[in-house]
């Protein structure tokens, strides 16, 4: 790193390529209104025991001790880390097979492209009321019909009312409507791996598996690292999809930390925790994706 | 992934859980999740802001085409949401001084969102100077009133009870029974029927503690009129209380296989199905929810309501009525005095009765004026002998119990957790600060 | 997809005879359409379900909620439409969406054009800042904001809901923009440079029209958000009379719950815009990935 660039845009002028920063003014003041003061600004909450209304007094680290001892928040974590692994592996290995799929030869692939995708486009929230209906315990109806119909009956379950099903079957409904996202973004990836190398590797006596292997995987890692950075932030994030869905039931079977730390601000009337909580979940998400990113990055280099 | 799940409060939620909640509960007609719908009303100058909950976007709707038929000057703006939306919008608003005048507002304590809760951070303007004011019944005080002022404008209470499905309780040749007993055998002869006896949409949240709702009166109140009272000096617990005595006969009902399969898993709106097509005899709601119920139905008049009967001595049987969520006036907002002027407006006796009808609330004042919901017509008894009970949550002292007991439901019907666990687990969230 | 055997061979027609050529050969691609059509048939069955509940009678869901409708009705379309004001919601998501897409692509492109290019100290750590915004839960500055929103006296107006969604938008924006510019090749915005161009000339004439395909990305992953945000539009439009249609329709979905037919009619006509410009855009959605991808 040398110094001198850092120095300001007149020293700047030694590289003509760099364009000048006047460039990326609009972007950073907007963005520094919109999400960057604001936050700097919240952040203080974080230290008071303000309730959202009326007057607060700060109560320094009061928050985090409370945090430390706060059981529902504490499961909630093991919640969002179980959630957050399913769909960042489930998501990305169908995903990846999907574009396998799709990328190859077949008449159908405009078609399906699109059709894996769509879910993507609609609302988390109205997948999460169509679902709701899709995981009615009904025999004669949405999932459990289906599976009476295709013979399947004994695979009937209470989707979103058992509590130990409840949460893989949130996962199951944001990876049919992500799955086609980290598709997209393989795809994008297999249309970067020249033919020749695989032709190449054929000549060589590569069989299907040893190609992919060798050939196209390796060629896959950025896109990987692109899937695996958002879907595990979307996944730690994950709110909206939970909230609408279970409501963090039955119980707190599926409770999340977004959907904890949303409930103490807006139901409890507990914002300054609240934005404790928010702090925390912020940094957790930072830390993880950073060495996600160191990681992935260095793989990259490597294959 | 990436933009969709941003996790942003409340974004788009159709959960209405709470919509009980608090103070009296209040609940919800016909516009239970959502809701939110918004007419324009023109400049911003000497507007009047209005934000309520879905339930209330009918009678306020109304209430407001006839204001303004008397006072043409004024111009409105209201935006409705369901509970949740609203409950954070309002705290937003509040939070960042720009009060709406005139707000959606829970009776009593218990919500983040309720009367005492807002009153005491001095966010209301109380309404004394109002006439109306001076006919709310004594025994309403603690929803309507915080040391001593008025704060909360109300039409009145709504009763939780069984709605049931009159032609299926004709084929099986029952009668709506008036003793627990009695309503163990007519759930019995259903089944066997092979009709769901009681349809029950637990996966909801608010929904899960009807069913406690309308046994607690006859379990604790009838024998302890003051347990709210002990309960805020110490004195009792759920636990022990006669808490265990409801929760037993709740859990009993699932155990007998009166409740649908997988209570858990399934919602409001496919109880509501059930029972508006014959697929269940009946469900334990809020009266708010009749329009609901018979809006899913063939016709209207295929459904009844009756008392639930929690007690096994039918002259002496006790019942939840709950004050329904009401409007409160912002202490500082701009055209605050306008506002004042259309709850007064709102005071009027007509104007009660039209708002109470609307959600199917007994109103808390009557006159010869006054036309009550026919499916309401065998609680009024009990109502006018003084055996109603405020729903339980207006006296709690923060609004982590509802939710608690939401929960302990939950955990109860999923076979989690047993009686004893799931009142501890309401003690525990009772005993944190507010 | 039933012609894909049969018809397939002819409509080769219009198909160039190197496409043809690549096509693998024997019995395994006929088994992987299979297996992939039947994947996305697995895949549509919630779609199914609701428009077939869309387009039954109340009477019908309850007799048989999943058999396809025998007399399907439009009736149910008819009736969200008027309920929800769809007509004037339309109107107003149409323009906050449009002028915020604007918004972004103007502001992330020169952003990244120059984070692309500056990529130490200063420049790489403002990319570190703007990926932060990712990060960030929006509940930390939710109150502030809103704050801000009111003293500029934003509420209730078109430009308030642009100035959020611009800005919350931002970060992403420039994360796709920047990776996509860092794998384009330099040497024509160089040759533009050394012609006497400055970097103004050299972005608008060069730079800006190779970003296309990335620029269909940024604007239908934008426009999913912001056509189906529905808390920010409630806080700072409620009552304004300029609510979206994520609002408008919701507020039916409070009134007619039990009412599936319906609450599903008004679900499928809120995503069907969205959904069109996806099929407008879908080609570049995927070339934008593969571009940003090298970087």
């Amino acid at each position: 790193m040398k110094a001198p660039r850092t120095a300001g845009p007149r020293l700047g002028r030694r590289d003509p390529a760099v364009p000048p920063w006047m460039f990326v003014v609009p972007a950073l003041v907007v963005y520094a209104a919109v999400v960057l003061y604001p936050s700097v600004a919240g952040v203080v909450y974080a230290f008071t025991d303000w309730s959202g209304i009326g007057s607060f007094s700060f109560v320094g680290l009061a928050n985090f001790h409370t945090l430390l001892h706060d059981d529902r928040a504490l499961a909630s974590i093991t919640n969002t880390l179980l959630l957050t692994v399913a769909v960042v592996v489930a998501q990305n290995g169908l995903g990846l097979l999907l574009a396998l799929g799709v990328n190859a030869e077949i008449r159908s692939r405009n078609l399906l492209r699109v059709v894996f995708f769509a879910p993507a486009v609609v609302s988390p929230v109205m997948v999460a009321f169509l679902w709701k209906y899709v995981y009615n315990p009904d025999n004669g109806s949405g999932l459990n019909g289906v599976l009476g119909a295709v013979g399947l009956g004994g695979l009937r379950q209470d989707w979103l009312g058992n509590p130990s099903l409840t949460l893989w079957s949130v996962a199951a409904m944001v990876v049919w409507q992500y799955a086609g996202y980290s598709m997209v973004v393989f795809l994008a990836g297999l249309q970067g791996v020249p033919p020749e190398l695989h032709e190449a590797a054929r000549i060589d006596g590569a069989g299907t598996w040893q190609r992919f292997r060798y050939v196209t995987w390796p060629l896959l890692a950025p896109a990987l690292t692109v899937n695996l950075m958002l879907s595990t932030i979307g996944g730690l994030k994950l709110f909206d999809q939970v909230y609408a869905a279970t409501n963090g039931g039955p119980g707190t079977s599926s409770e999340t930390l977004s959907t904890v730390l949303y409930k103490e601000a807006f139901v409890y009337g507990k914002f300054g925790y609240s934005t404790a909580v928010a702090l925390v979940l912020a940094l957790f998400v930072a830390a993880v994706s950073l060495l996600q990113l160191r990681y992935l990055r260095a793989r990259e280099v490597a294959a | 992934m990436t933009t969709g799940s941003r996790s942003q409060p409340g974004r788009g939620t159709v959960s209405r859980r709470g919509v009980l909640r608090a103070g009296g509960g209040l609940v919800a007609a016909t516009a239970l999740p959502t809701g939110l719908a918004a007419c324009s009303g023109g400049g911003s100058g000497g507007t009047v802001r209005v934000v309520g909950v879905a339930d209330e976007q009918q009678p306020i709707t109304e209430m407001i085409a006839a204001y303004r038929r008397s006072h043409p000057g004024t111009a409105f703006s209201t935006s409705f949401a369901p509970t949740d939306q609203v409950q954070t919008v309002v705290r937003t608003q509040l939070a960042g001084g720009n009060a709406p005048d005139v707000h959606v507002l829970y009776p009593g304590s218990g919500s983040a969102m309720s009367m005492v809760e807002l009153a005491k951070a001095g966010l209301l303007a109380h309404l004394d100077d109002q006439a109306w004011t001076r006919t709310i019944p004594k025994g309403f005080d603690a929803a309507y009133r915080w040391k001593g002022r008025t704060y909360l404008y109300s039409a009145g209470s709504s009763v939780i009870g069984a709605i049931y499905n009159k032609k299926v309780f004709a084929d099986a040749g029952v009668k709506p029974p008036t003793t627990w007993s009695g309503l163990l055998d007519v759930c019995g002869t259903l089944k066997a029927r092979g009709v769901v006896p009681i349809a029950l949409g637990a996966q909801t949240p608010w929904v899960t503690q009807l069913i406690s709702y309308a046994l607690v009166p006859n379990a604790v109140y009838a024998k302890d009129p003051s347990f709210d009272d002990d309960m805020a000096a110490g004195r009792a617990t759920f636990a022990g209380s006669g808490w265990a005595d409801a929760l037993g006969k709740y859990q009993d009902l699932q155990k007998r296989g009166y409740f649908n399969d997988h209570p858990d898993g399934t919602t409001y709106e496919q109880q509501t199905s059930m029972v508006a097509t014959g697929k269940a005899a009946m469900a334990v709601q809020v009266s708010a929810v009749l329009a609901a119920f018979r809006q899913a139905a063939k016709s209207p008049d295929d459904l009844g309501m009756f008392p639930f009967p929690g007690g096994d001595d039918p002259a002496n049987l006790w019942i939840p009525a709950g004050v329904v969520v009401g409007l409160g006036v912002s202490a500082r907002a701009r055209n605050a005095a306008k506002g004042r002027q259309f709850i007064e407006f709102l005071g009027r006796q007509e104007n009660i009765n039209a708002w109470a009808t609307a959600v199917s609330a007994v109103p808390f004042t009557r006159d010869s004026t006054t036309r009550l919901d026919p499916a309401l017509s065998d609680f009024l008894p009990i109502i006018d002998a003084d055996r109603a009970v405020p729903f339980m949550d207006q006296r709690w002292p923060n609004a982590e119990v509802q939710p608690a007991h939401f929960a302990a439901v939950q955990d109860l019907l999923a076979g989690k957790t047993d009686v004893n666990g799931a009142l501890e687990q309401m003690d525990t969230a009772y005993g944190k600060s507010s | 997809m039933s012609t894909a055997t049969a018809g397939g061979v002819s409509a080769g027609a219009e198909r160039p005879a190197t496409a043809r050529r690549k096509r693998p050969t024997g019995y395994g691609r006929y088994v992987l359409e299979l297996v992939m059509v039947a994947a996305a048939v697995a895949f549509l069955f919630p779609v199914y379900a609701l428009v077939a509940l869309a387009l039954k009678s109340p009477s019908q869901i309850a007799g048989s909620p999943l058999s396809p409708p025998t007399s399907p009705t439009l009736g149910n379309f008819g009736r969200a439409w008027s309920s929800a004001s769809l007509g004037s919601a339309l109107v107003n998501s149409t323009v906050i969406t449009a002028a915020s897409l604007a918004l972004l692509v103007v502001v992330g492109s020169t952003g990244a054009y120059y984070l692309a290019r500056c990529v130490r100290g200063m420049g790489y750590t403002l990319y570190v800042l703007f990926l932060l915004g990712i990060i960030l839960p929006f509940q930390l500055g939710m109150i502030p904001l809103y704050k801000l929103v009111d003293d500029l006296g934003w509420l209730g107006t078109y430009q308030g809901m642009i100035l959020f969604y611009t800005g919350i938008q931002t970060p992403f924006t420039v994360f796709l923009y920047t990776g996509f510019i860092r794998a384009l090749p330099q040497d024509y915005a160089q040759a533009a440079l050394i012609d006497g161009c400055d970097h103004r000339q050299a972005f608008t004439r060069i730079v800006f029209p190779l970003l296309r395909p990335i620029t269909g990305t940024v604007i239908i992953l934008n426009a999913v958000f912001i056509w189906n945000d529905f808390f920010t539009p409630l806080l700072y439009l409620g009552g304004s009379g300029k609510e979206t249609v994520p609002v408008a329709v919701f507020s039916f979905v409070g009134q007619y719950v039990s009412d599936y037919g319906m609450v599903f009619a008004g679900l499928v006509l809120a995503a069907l815009p969205i959904l069109v410009v996806f099929l407008l855009l879908q080609r570049y959605v995927i070339k934008g990935f593969a571009g940003g991808l090298k970087g």
